[in-house]
Order: C-alpha cells, then structure tokens, then sequence
C-alpha cells in the first residue's frame, strides 16, 4: 500500500471515533434538560426576558389577554431551532450537524465563567461569545505549552531509557527507576505547587521585593515573574495591555503570544512568554516521562537481545553506533506507539498544571467552566476539542510508525 | 480415619484449594514477591495503611462527626457550637494552647509537635483551612483529616478499580473469546472511550450528574450518594483500559492447546471461560489494578485542586487526595495575597497530606512493580 492511500485510509477511520465520542455527549447533553440545553446552546436569555426559555411563562409577560399562564411562541422557536422537539434520532442528528460545523453553543450569561465570577473577572469577556471562537483565543496558549512539552519529553525519555537499557541494573537503571516511579506518585497539582512554592521563596531571597527584566523594567514581584501567561498589566504594561493584546488574553493576528510578540518587533516580551511555560512544561514532562520511560527501557532490552544487534557487533562496529543507529531507531517504533497511547492521559494533565501556573490555555478556560453554575457550552465544547486533539495525534503517530516501520502499510 | 475419606482434619489439604494445582502457582509467585525488596517495602507501608483505615473505620468517630475547629482573636470568641483555638500575631502567647499567625491569618494556624510524640496538642500536624480564610475561618487538624478520611479514600479508590476491572474482564474477556463480529464492535467502542481524556470525561459526567440531579441522587441519602456519583463518574471512564488489556491477553490464551483440549473434551464455552480463559488472563489485570489504585487520590486530588468540589459530598470530605488539594491551593493563594518578603507558607498542609499521597501511591507502584516482575518469567532476575 503506498503511504498516500494508507493515510487517507487512517483519516477516515478517524470519523466513527469523532461520531462516537459526540454520540456519548449528546447523551449526557440530553438528560439536562430542555432548558439547560436551550442555554449551553444560545447563551442564557436576556436579563430584561428570563422568559424567553420558559415554556408557559404568564400571559402578562407575552403581552397576551388573560392571567394564568400561555404558551410561548418563542420557546417553542428555540426549541424547534435545536430540533428538541423531534424524536431522538432526529435530534442525534441536529446535534452531529452542529457539532461537526463548530456551532458548539455560547458561553452562558449566568455561569461562573460568563458573568466574571472567577479569575477575578479577567474572563467576563467571553460571556455570549461562541464557544469556538472563545476555544480559539485559548488554543493557542495550549498548543505552544504542548509542543515544549512534547519536545521535553522526548529528549528526556528516550536518551535516557536507552542509558537505563545499556546500564540495566547499574545506578543510572535504579535512578531512571526511582524517576519513574516518583513521576507515577507525585500528583500535577502537589510538584506544580512545590515549584512554584521553590520558585518564588528562592527568587525573592535572591533579588529581593521587585525582579526589574528588559521587559519590565518597573519590576515585578516574583509570584507574578513565574505564573501567567504575560507580565502583569499593572506593572509591566504601565495598567494597559498593548494594543494588539485584548483583554490580556487575546492576541492578534496569529493568536500565538510568542509569535505574535515577534511578529510585533518585542523580542524581549516574546522570550518573556517562552520562559514563562518552562516550569509549567516541566511539571507536565515528569509526569509523562515517568509512563514512557518503562517502556522505551524495557523496548531497548528487548531489541539489544536481537540477532542483528550480535552481527553488527560481531562484525565490529563500535557499540555507541550499536545503540544509536542499531537498537535505537528500532526501538523507536515502541516509544511512538506509547506516546500515542498516553497523549490522552498527557493532555489530561493540562487543566491542574495551566491552573497552578494561571496560563491562559483550554485547560483553564475548563477549569472556569466546571466551577458552579456550569457553563456546559465550554465544558462539552472542551471535550471535543481534546477528542479532537487526541485522535489527530494518533493519525500522526501512525503515519509515523508507517514511515519507521513498513510493515504496517505492507501488512 | 482412612486416607482418602472426604472429612478429616487433613481434608483442606488434601482435597479442594491446597490440593489446586494453582495453589503451587500462587506459592511460587509469592517466593518471588518475598525476594524482591521493593515490592515488600511497597507491600509493608500498605499494610500500615490499610491497618491505619481499618481502624478509622472502625472507630466511633465518622469523618462528618469530625471536629471543625474555627479560629479566633485572643479575647474573641467563634460561633455557638464550634470549638475554637485562640491565636495571637505578635509578642508572647497570651494564654497557653495559643497559636502566633501572620496578622490577618487566622487561619494559618501551625503544627504542634513538640518533643514528646504523646503530647501532640490540639492540632497536630497543624490546620487545614477549609473556607477562604480569615477569622471565623473553618478547620480541622490534617492530622484528624487523614486519619478520618483513610478508609473512605481505600474504599473509593478500590471500588473504582475493582469495578472497573470486573467490567474490563467482562468486555475483554467476551471480545477476545468470541472474536469476529463482535470483537470489533466492542473494541471500537473501547476506542472511543479511550479517546476522551480521563480528566475531563470525570469532569463531564460529574457536572451533568450534579447538574440533572440537583447535587443529590434519588434513591440514596446525601453523603452516599455523592460518593457513589463520584465513584460512577470514575468507573464509566475506567473500564475501557481493562477492557483492552483483558482482550490482549486472552487472544494468547484461547490458542493455548489445554483450551484446545476443553473444546475437543466438549466443554461448553461457559465452562471454558470461567475454568480456562479467566483464571489464565487475569494476572495482568492484578498489576494494572494495584497501579491504578495509587492514581484515584491523585485524580481526585486534581480535580479538587481545579475548583471542582462538587464531586466531594461535602467541601469537608477529607479524601486524601481532596486533603493534598485543598492544602496545595492554600498555599498557591497564598502566595497571591502575600506582600513579598513576608510570605508566610503554610508548608503542613501541603507536606503532610502530600506525603501520605506520595507514600501511598510509591507503595503501590513498588509492589506492582515487584508483582509484574514475580508474574512473568522474563523478567524474573
């Protein structure tokens, strides 16, 4: 099979995961309520007509003769809208529409998160805005935390699973041990508190009350230096954001606070944003390593046992070229199938580690959301998102297995 | 009596679990076990552990009937009906059992461990503030939290995983055997659940849960039925991982000539999976189920930390992971409100509860580590 048909054969296979995962959201969706889903889908009604989403709300109210309670023509336009007045399947099917056009609802007016009741009200911006767009001032904040992450990752797993490998049961095996056991017992929030914690005592005691950098010359206090996506708008930014800066969340035009800072000539505030998801990458990557390192030492044992491995030895080549090109490039195979495997469990670990370092990625903007009163249009509008996230690294991963192993495609 | 009779003092022995040829697979797993070092460590704080929740559980005092303190002003006083400890912010204590704080603290009341482990003091371990703070603020000792909270944190986390496991095995064991048609389907179901991150999914299911049963479910009363909630929260989005593992191993197994022997002695196919399949591809389970264990406080604690307590039947149930969060967000608020210089940490109530997490969760990963290795031959050394 040649890898184009092999891709393409990969991506549709991703479509019944897609309608599967939206087919368990539509469930929970579904035993809401009527008028929960009226509101995670069009935002909560207008405070001047909270009884736009009532369906027999008093006739005084619909300007209509009599007193008791009438039926309300705009409820029933709502809920047509929505296809909630059809059989299930019909509204399985309104639901998939939606969902694979991005109508994913709008931010709720009375939720935690739409009326600025958390994070100091620094997110009340998102109140009535569309799910999507909201995800997409968010995402990108997420994606460049995720690729340092990424990277991290995979410079520190496998160079040092394949030391644990070549050195089993020497100190560098029992030390990469005790990393790994120490990464599956140390809880995101607990190492991202104590680095924090480490952080801020360590650099007060060193520079005292105000850290004064190139790009806040002002000084800022060291709390502030380690948490947030951007420097504090009352000291750095002298209480305005910059222009292309809104609401200090959204950036323009790219969307990604690195590139966007370059892109507007501020090197010094690009390298700000860079060092401000090192400790948080950090924290995600000793989780992560601590899942892939197993396996890429128990893979390199495995494949140091292998005939070939003997033959090139055999026929003397040096053992450093023995592991790298040899056992290495072999064992890569395993060490991306696990990634594949466990992007789901690392993209989990997003919303606690944006939480603890206040970077204003997907993960925080579910951590709002899932504070009471809900804001189901984010929450369900988040899970797709990851869903979506997760299956794409899988396409990836395979493809990648393909190209190092062809087998997969031949077979 | 003669042998061979079915009765006796011997019979044990001679006849049902010892005479099972398993029992020997068994021994020798354990000798392997006892050989491994870590693993008994692991195996030894568990065992304090689960003696520590044994006797929580059995004592007289409920995590609900637990004292909440409240603290306030030398010369002050709390509300009617809570217990409340003095605290002073500068010079010698006014009074004995008095506790300095940072002004405006009130709730950063310290541990008390004083030389002799027997008089611990009124707060040991020191304070674990459950409001936002202040005076008034309410708290119980992280020591009383970890005490109370150990059997119900043992119970979550193993009925969790236990269940999760039985309909692992249920699933898996049914797509592995039967194969075809409908293997597929129900491992394509696995995938889907698979894909959405275990995190949010809990957060989803919880929120709709609490959101459609207005906090409570109808046919229990509050406190367990949230716990429940909790517990099904979790279970949906854990069984698929057991699903899959159970699956692999049994496609292994149904090849095995003694399954082929079953079949061709005319073994139905119920028999061959409750005598051949099941007790020959579980062993694995065993290892991913003791790891697992050790992951449920953590979770909870992450999601606890996050803001989302709505899964807790109470802001007060002192679930281990729940007691790490709440501590760890102590301090990182904390560290918002605090003027630099003059950060006062409340160290205790992170350090404590996170070493009990900490300790739990090696404890486990040793021993399953050890397990892993004492079950498969390859890795015997």
């Amino acid at each position: 099979m040649r890898m184009s048909v092999y891709i393409i054969r990969r991506v549709l296979l991703l479509f019944p995961i897609i309608i599967g995962v939206m087919t368990i959201t539509f469930v929970l969706v579904s035993s809401l309520g009527v008028t929960q889903q009226l509101i995670s889908h069009f935002g909560a009604p207008p405070r001047q007509a909270p009884w736009l989403y009532d369906p027999t709300t008093s006739c005084a109210n619909l300007h209509l003769p009599g007193n008791g309670s009438c039926a309300n023509p705009y409820y029933h336009h709502f809920v047509s809208v929505l296809g909630l007045d059809k059989p299930i399947i019909v509204q399985w099917a309104y639901y998939m529409y939606n969902s694979f056009t991005f109508q994913w609802g709008r931010v709720n007016n009375n939720s935690a998160l739409g009326s600025g009741a958390t994070g100091n009200g620094q997110y009340a911006f998102t109140k009535y805005q569309p799910v999507t767009q909201v995800i997409s001032y968010f995402l990108p904040y997420t994606l460049e935390l995720a690729a340092l992450a990424l990277v991290l990752i995979l410079a520190i797993a496998i160079p040092l699973g394949n030391l644990a490998a070549v050195n089993r049961n020497r100190p560098i095996d029992q030390a990469s041990r005790v990393l790994s056991f120490s990464g599956y017992a140390m809880p995101g929030f607990l190492l991202g508190t104590l680095v924090v914690m480490a952080f801020t005592i360590g650099l007060s005691n060193i520079s005292g009350v105000l850290i004064r950098t190139p790009w806040c010359p002002s000084g800022e206090g060291p709390f502030f230096e380690i948490t947030g996506s951007w420097p504090s708008v009352s000291n750095c930014f002298g209480g305005l954001y910059p222009t292309w800066l809104s609401q200090g969340v959204i950036s323009s035009p790219t969307g990604f606070p690195t590139i966007d800072a370059m892109i507007h000539g501020q090197y010094w505030l690009a390298l700000d944003t860079v060092l401000r998801i090192i400790l948080p990458a950090l924290v995600i990557t000793f989780g992560a390593v601590a899942v892939l390192l197993r396996f890429v030492r128990n893979s390199m044992l495995e494949v140091m046992n292998l005939d070939f491995i003997r033959t090139a030895r055999a026929k003397g080549v040096p053992e450093r070229t023995v592991v790298r090109r040899h056992a290495g490039r072999n064992s890569l195979n395993v060490t991306i199938t696990v990634l594949g495997l466990t992007f789901a469990f690392f993209i989990g670990g997003f919303p606690v580690v944006e939480d603890v370092f206040n970077l204003h990625g997907v993960g925080l903007l579910l951590v709002n959301a899932a504070i009471y009163p809900f804001d189901f249009g984010v929450i369900f509008g988040s899970v797709i998102l990851f869903t979506y996230l997760v299956v794409i690294a899988n396409i990836i991963v395979d493809v990648l297995y393909a190209y190092l192993d062809p087998r997969v495609r031949l077979g | 009596m003669a042998a061979g009779t079915k009765s006796g003092p011997g019979a044990l022995f001679r006849r049902g679990f010892f005479r099972n040829p398993r029992f020997d697979q068994y021994r020798r797993t354990w000798y392997f076990l006892r050989r491994n070092t870590l693993a008994m460590v692991g195996l030894g704080i568990l065992a304090v552990i689960i003696l520590i929740a044994i006797f929580a559980a059995t004592s007289s005092t409920p995590w609900y009937q637990m004292t909440l303190y409240c603290s306030h002003p030398y010369g002050g006083s709390c509300s009617a009906g809570t217990p409340g400890v003095c605290v002073y912010t500068s010079g010698p204590p006014p009074a004995p059992n008095c506790y300095l704080v940072p002004a405006g603290h009130e709730e950063l009341i310290g541990p008390t461990i004083s030389l002799s482990p027997l008089s611990l003091g009124p707060l040991p371990l020191g304070a674990l503030s459950l409001d936002s703070g202040g005076a008034g603020n309410h708290f119980y000792s992280v020591f009383q939290g970890l005490l109370r909270g150990s059997d119900w944190s043992l119970l979550i986390a193993g009925s969790i995983v236990g269940g999760g496991a039985l309909i692992g095995l249920f699933v898996g064991v049914t797509a592995g055997y039967y194969g075809g048609l409908m293997d597929e389907a129900l491992m394509r179901f696995v995938d889907i659940f698979l894909s959405i991150p275990q995190l949010l999914f809990v957060i989803v299911v919880g929120a709709v849960v609490f959101a459609a049963t207005g906090g409570s479910l109808p046919f229990l009363p509050a406190a367990p039925a949230h716990i429940f909630l909790l517990i099904i929260a979790f279970l949906v989005t854990w069984w698929p991982f057991y699903a899959r593992l159970v699956r692999g191993q049994v496609l292994v197994t149904r090849e095995q000539k003694f399954v082929e022997a079953a079949k061709a002695s005319g073994a139905k196919n119920g028999r061959i999976i409750t005598r051949h399949i099941i007790p020959n591809s579980v062993y694995p389970i065993f290892v991913q189920m003791s790891l697992d264990v050790g992951t449920i406080p953590l979770l909870i604690g992450a999601l606890v930390f996050i803001g989302f307590v709505q899964i807790l039947p109470s802001q007060y149930f002192p679930e281990w992971g729940a007691v790490a969060a709440l501590g760890s967000s102590n301090v990182v608020n904390n560290f918002v409100t605090c003027q630099l210089g003059t950060c006062f940490v409340p160290w205790w109530q992170i350090l404590f509860p996170g070493l009990a997490l900490f300790l739990f969760a090696i404890s486990v990963n040793f021993f399953a580590d050890g397990l892993r290795d004492a079950l498969d031959p390859r890795l015997r050394r």
